[in-house]
This record gives structure tokens, C-alpha cells and sequence, in this order.
């Protein structure tokens, strides 16, 4: 254990490679992304990877990066934003009125393109502050809170447009939508940037690790002079901002702004934090993940288009696939061991289902104790009793943490 | 049947505005208002009874949307193929549907032990893209529909003349007084009730008193299921059409009338008056924005700015009460 410990601590510190390989959850993502590329090869080839595709998933990629990087956040504090997307669009649409002359009018072009890009950032970023103060002085749970607060963004986003999309931006301004950089679209870059920026602030500051030490465990934190007001407000202030950029991203994309658009990124956003393995529970995840998995979602998102799945069949799947990663994640060891344990030593195999039955209750103790089933052998049935007070002890303390 | 001081409140909050509704159009206030009122938020009404019981297990479900449609589409589609033609197979088969649905999110609830809120997000999606993918997404018109649905649905207990024409009290009223009666028994008269406000309180405690938190799971989810099968199969011999892609998406109106009503997210404290009196708020504010002549973009805007007032209220007094006991509470959660 010791030796393991050590080993862990040199490879982080070592090459920029083996960045990756110190933590088992990027290695099953990055495994996962290397085989859906090469599977994506085979069964489309050019269509997926002609130069046009990689292109528009690489224009498609940042407006739900930067949701997803919001709700990461939120989740590091074992937290959930559901207002990121009726924030972006909130704040997209002050732009849109602010860009097409409707309010502020006689600027010039370039000075409109300025108060509408400040604007929306700081708007956003109030919002998020907004959530932050409702979180942190009230004592609202954040589920709630952002889900009054969602409710209310789009409500004011309504009343503004009456549902209406706002069109008719600068050209100078929806360029930049559409503009590249050696062929890679330029919001994409700006994705990377503040991808590498976020990874930077939370794994390399201090403040970012007080971020994690919070999330993992805000009662310890608060006991060591870390404060919980200031922390829940700077996490949900980044993560209105984060909101503020994606909201100016989907417009100058699309080129007009409205109500509801990207309704379905609150869930993929989800999605995407669970996959990339950034625990709910708060304290775990890194921002690498992040950019990995919006990757490869937009690789599979792609992949459904090109299927021509419909809209309801790829509810199935990201349905699906949350449920199963949820479940892979809690209890996949677990899941291989009973496969593997029948094989490995059959007259075990009784017990082992018995245990498999029950093991919904017993859970806890299982987990401290996995070797202990496929290892020993006799003795098993034996120590049961013992196994079921021990787990009986093992599940108080976890019970504790709700949702 | 004590009233909470919340709940006195949000009287208040109803009588204050119905009456500023009534000075800017007197047409508000007549007994057409509240049979309407009745009739719309049935379906709300039945499902805030299920969901009160899961907040006060400490979970949250907002799959039943998705399982009220799902469990009322599959069984027209089944009624149609085998020429049923009564409301009561519809619902029967619809709450078996649901059932199922609930205690699949009840299993997973128990195994991952990860926040409800996203396995339910995740489920919620899963049942309408299985139902999508095995029953069809067909549209069953009126014509189609047997007519034993909308002779159920638009059906009148009490029969009022009005101003214009006859007005009267809809059959829905009587799903939903049972739905609220049975939910008061289930959880002040009975066991099953009592633990599963126990395990909202503390798992830990309640599982010390010997309380079985997967089994009180089970019910409660399952509970939820059964009803959503039941507000969907009221709600479409009210609208008298089956389509595959209605109500999803105003599930969080619920949840946000839950919460209006007081109903606590970490569990164990909510009240049925409460509950309703949510609803009939979120429905007033709908409804009324008409008489007060503005369009129904505002209704959002409403609905959020009373959600975030009476959620930071309720909250910040159990933070003061949490800070006067010392008790250490984390606030993102």
C-alpha cells in the first residue's frame, strides 16, 4: 500500500504523459474515447471524420463546453446549477437587444459589439452571484434554488421577448461565429483556452484545492477556516460567467437569440459530469475529464445524426447510458467480481449469490471487505454473522449524506 | 388538522391576489373560476401527493411525468389493439404501467445511492425514449379515441347555469379528493407513513428503530408511479387525445409548487394543505394573467420571483433554527 501510495505520488509529479495515467477513471475515459474513435471509423469513416465534419463539431463543441465546465463546477461543491441554460440565454438575449440597437441605439457598430459582450458577461455573472447568495446566506439547497432561479431567468427572458427570437446582429459580430484560425474555428480555441485556464485555477492554486476540500467535505472545511459563504459564492458566480459565455457563444453561432434554446444541454451537462467521473457528491473530478467526455459526446451526437436516429431514440440512449454509468461507476469492481468469482472458485459459488441478494442492503461492508469473498474459502460462511454486524456498523456513518 | 404558519401565509398571499385580480376584472371572481381551477390542476394536484411523499423520504422524483405519459400511452395503445373501451381498464393498466416505472426508480435509487435528481433525470428520459421506441409515437385524435374518455373527462358532477351557458364541477374532483384522503392515511395512520417520514428525518435513526429503508423506498416510489398512471389517464380524457410528447417538461412546476407549499428537500417535512396550496397557486398565476391582461410569457416570471421568495424564506429560518441548535448544515446541498 505503501509502495502503491509512492508510486502514485512520483507519477504525478513526473512527464506531462503520465498525467493521465495516475487516475483510473481518465483512463477508462480516455480507453473509451480511443475505441468509439476507431469504431467510429470503421462504421462511417468519411463521413465522420471529413474535414467539414470535424469542423461543424468543433464549431458545436464550445457553447455546451462551457455548460458543461458551469456544472462541473457546481458538482466539485456537491452542488447542481440547473439556471446555466436559462442564464445563457437570458444573457444572450440582453445582448441580442443591445446588438441589433433595440435598447442603447446610436453607437457605432464596434462600441455596440463592446457594451453588448460586457454586458452579457457581467449580467451573467450577477446571475451567478445571484444564485451564489441564495445558496449561501439562505441556506436553500442548490437544487432548488437554481431551479427557482431557472424558472425565473427564462420567466424575465420570456417577458422580454414574449417568445420571440431577437435577430438582426452586426456582421462584424456573427464573423466571429464563423470564423477560423487554420481551419479550427475560433470559439473552439476559446474553449480550449478557458478549459486550460479552469484546469490551471483548480488543480494548480491553492484556492482551487480549498474548492476540492470543500466540495469533498464542507463540515471539515469549514473547522479548518475555510469558509463555506465565500466558497459556495465564488463557485456559483464562475459558474454564472461560464453560462454568460455560452450564452454569447449560441448567439453569435446561430446568429438570434431566444427563449429555450438548448433546453436539452441542463441534462446532457449532467451527463457529461457523471461520465467524465466529477463525483455528485462533490470534492472528485478533474477538468480534463470535461474536455474529454464533451468530445465524445459530440462525437456520438454526430454519430446519431449520421445514423438518422430520431430525437427519441437518442433520449433512450443518453438515458440509458446515464443510468448505466452511474451504475458502473458505484459498482463495477463489484459487478466483475461476481462474474469472475464462480469461475475463479466454484464451490463458492452459493455463497456468493446469497450475497449477490442481498447486497443491496450489506453493500458497505462488501466494499471494505471484496477480498475477503473471492480469497477466502470455507470460512466465509462462517464469519457471515460477524460480516452482517460489521456491515450493519459500515452503513451509519455513509447514510448520513443525502441527496 | 392543525395549519402551519406557512400555510396561513400563502392563504393570505391566494385571498390578497385574487382580490387585486378581482379590482382590475370583477369577471375573476365567480364560481366558474374555481370549477375551472379544479378541473386544470387535477392532474397536479394527484401528482403533488406522490411527490410530497417522496420529498419526505428525503428523495425527489421528477421521472412521473415522463411515467404518467408513458403508462397512459402504453395503455391506449393497448386499448386500441384490443378494442377496451373503459376508463377503468385505461387506469388500471396505466397504474400498472407506472408501477412498474416506480419501483425501477426505487431499485436504482436504493443500489446507486447517488442524488435521486439525476437518476430520475436519467430514468425520465430512458421510459420515454423506451415507450417512443416500443409502443410508436402515433397521435390518437378524438375521433379515435373511444368516447367513454371524453364523456369521463369533461363529465360534470354539479350542474351550475352561468352567465354563459351551463357551467359545472368537474368528475376529476373525485380522483383527486381519494388521492388525498389516501395519501393523509397513508401518512399519519399508518406505519408505512411514519417510516418513511422517519427515514426522511434520519436514515440513520430510523434504520436503528428498526425501519427498512429499501422497503419504505419501494412504496413511496411506487406509490408515485401508480399515481402519475392515474393523472395521466385523467389527463388525457381531459384533453380527449393521446400525444407521445405532452407533459414532459412540466414536471419542475411541480416540484416548484411542492416547494411553495413548503414541502423540504432534505426530507421529512411537508404538509398536504401545503402541497395543494402550491398548485393553486402556480395555477391562479397561470390562469389569471388573462384577466390582468397580460400574455402568458409573464406566467414564468411570476412563478419564478414567488418560488425563490418562499424557498429563501422557509430556508433561512431553518438556517437560523440550525444555527441556534449548532448544528453544522451544508449549505450547497
Amino acid at each position: 500500500m505503501q509502495q502503491n501510495y509512492h508510486k502514485n505520488l512520483k507519477a504525478t509529479k513526473s512527464a506531462p504523459l503520465t498525467y493521465f495515467t495516475a487516475d483510473a477513471n481518465l483512463n477508462a475515459l480516455l480507453t473509451v474515447f480511443v475505441l468509439l474513435a476507431v469504431v467510429c471509423a470503421i462504421a462511417f469513416g468519411s463521413a465522420m471524420y471529413s474535414g467539414a465534419n470535424l469542423q461543424s463539431m468543433a464549431f458545436q463543441i464550445p457553447e455546451f463546453g462551457f455548460v458543461a465546465l458551469g456544472m462541473m463546477l457546481a458538482f466539485l461543491v456537491g452542488g447542481i446549477d440547473l439556471s446555466i441554460v436559462a442564464n445563457a440565454c437570458l444573457s444572450g438575449i440582453i445582448a441580442a437587444f443591445i446588438l441589433t440597437g433595440q435598447w442603447l441605439p446610436g453607437m457605432s457598430d464596434e462600441w455596440r459589439i463592446a457594451v453588448a459582450v460586457c454586458s452579457a458577461l457581467g449580467l451573467s455573472t450577477l446571475m451567478g452571484l445571484f444564485n451564489g447568495l441564495l445558496i449561501a446566506t439562505c441556506a436553500v439547497s442548490s437544487l432548488i434554488a437554481t431551479l427557482g432561479t431557472m424558472t425565473l431567468y427564462s420567466g424575465i427572458g420570456m417577458a422580454l421577448t414574449g417568445g420571440r427570437s431577437v435577430v438582426g446582429f452586426p456582421e462584424t459580430f456573427t464573423a466571429g461565429g464563423i470564423a477560423t484560425v487554420g481551419g479550427v474555428p475560433l470559439i473552439f480555441l476559446a474553449f480550449i483556452v478557458v478549459l486550460a485556464a479552469m484546469a490551471l485555477l483548480l488543480e494548480r492554486t491553492g484556492g482551487g484545492r480549498k474548492l476540492y476540500l470543500f466540495g469533498g467535505n464542507p463540515v471539515a472545511a469549514l473547522f479548518s477556516g475555510i469558509s463555506n459563504f465565500r466558497m459556495n459564492v465564488i463557485t456559483f458566480t464562475a459558474s454564472g460567467f461560464l453560462a454568460g459565455l455560452s450564452g454569447l457563444t449560441i448567439i453569435m453561432r446561430v446568429n438570434s437569440a431566444k427563449v429555450g434554446y438548448g433546453d436539452a444541454y441542463v441534462f446532457q451537462a449532467l451527463i457529461v459530469c457523471v461520465i467524465a467521473g466529477i463525483h455528485p457528491a462533490g470534492g472528485r473530478g478533474k477538468v480534463i475529464g470535461i474536455g474529454i467526455t464533451t468530445v465524445l459526446m459530440q462525437m456520438a451526437a454526430s454519430a446519431f445524426t449520421i445514423m438518422q436516429l430520431s430525437p427519441y431514440t437518442t433520449k433512450l440512449i443518453w438515458g440509458l447510458m446515464l443510468v448505466l454509468v452511474l451504475g458502473l461507476t458505484r459498482d463495477g469492481k463489484r459487478l466483475l467480481q461476481l462474474v469472475r468469482a464462480p469461475l475463479k472458485q466454484r464451490h463458492l459459488a452459493p455463497s456468493v449469490e446469497a450475497e449477490s441478494a442481498d447486497f443491496l442492503t450489506k453493500r458497505n461492508s462488501l466494499e471494505d471487505s471484496e477480498a475477503s469473498i473471492t480469497t477466502t474459502g470455507a470460512p466465509y460462511s462462517a464469519v457471515n454473522g460477524q460480516q452482517e454486524i460489521d456491515g450493519k456498523r459500515a452503513v451509519l456513518p455513509k447514510v448520513n449524506d443525502k441527496a | 388538522m392543525q395549519i402551519e404558519r406557512s400555510e396561513v401565509i400563502l392563504l393570505i398571499i391566494i385571498a390578497l391576489y385574487a382580490l387585486g385580480v378581482a379590482v382590475v376584472n370583477p369577471a375573476f371572481l365567480s364560481i366558474e373560476t374555481v370549477f375551472d381551477l379544479v378541473r386544470t390542476s387535477s392532474r397536479d394536484i394527484i401528482l403533488v401527493m406522490g411527490l410530497l411523499l417522496i420529498m419526505l423520504s428525503g428523495g425527489i422524483d421528477i421521472s412521473f411525468m415522463s411515467m404518467a405519459l408513458v403508462g397512459s400511452y402504453c395503455a391506449t395503445v393497448i386499448m386500441m389493439r384490443y378494442e377496451f373501451s373503459s376508463v377503468a381498464v385505461l387506469i388500471t393498466l396505466a397504474c400498472c404501467f407506472g408501477l412498474i416505472m416506480g419501483l425501477f426508480n426505487a431499485l436504482l435509487v436504493s443500489w446507486l445511492k447517488l442524488p435521486p435528481f439525476i437518476i430520475t433525470l436519467g430514468t425520465m428520459n430512458l421510459f420515454h425514449g423506451l415507450m417512443a421506441t416500443l409502443a410508436g409515437t402515433r397521435t390518437y385524435g378524438a375521433g379515435i379515441l373511444p368516447p367513454s374518455f371524453n364523456e369521463f373527462g369533461s363529465g360534470y358532477l354539479l350542474e351550475i347555469e352561468g352567465e354563459y351557458g351551463v357551467i359545472g364541477l368537474s368528475v376529476s374532483i373525485i380522483p383527486v379528493a381519494l388521492v388525498i384522503v389516501l395519501t393523509w392515511f397513508i401518512i399519519y395512520k399508518t406505519m408505512l407513513g411514519r417510516g418513511i417520514v422517519a427515514i426522511g428525518n434520519s436514515e440513520e435513526a430510523a434504520l436503528r428503530l428498526g425501519f427498512r429503508p429499501l422497503w419504505l423506498r419501494l412504496f413511496a416510489y411506487g406509490y408515485i408511479g401508480v399515481l402519475a398512471g392515474l393523472a395521466g389517464s385523467l389527463y388525457i380524457c381531459q384533453v380527449n387525445a393521446v400525444y407521445p410528447d405532452k407533459m414532459i417538461g412540466e414536471e419542475l412546476m411541480v416540484v416548484a409548487g411542492a416547494v411553495i407549499g413548503g414541502t423540504s428537500i432534505s426530507g421529512g417535512k411537508g404538509k398536504i394543505f401545503g402541497a395543494i396550496l402550491g398548485i393553486v397557486i402556480i395555477y391562479l398565476l397561470k390562469s389569471t394573467l388573462i384577466f390582468l391582461g397580460l400574455s402568458a410569457s409573464w406566467n414564468n416570471l411570476f412563478v419564478g420571483i414567488i418560488l425563490v421568495l418562499s424557498l429563501s424564506f422557509t430556508a433561512y429560518q431553518e438556517k437560523m433554527r440550525n444555527q441556534r441548535h449548532l448544528l453544522f448544515k451544508v449549505e450547497s446541498r
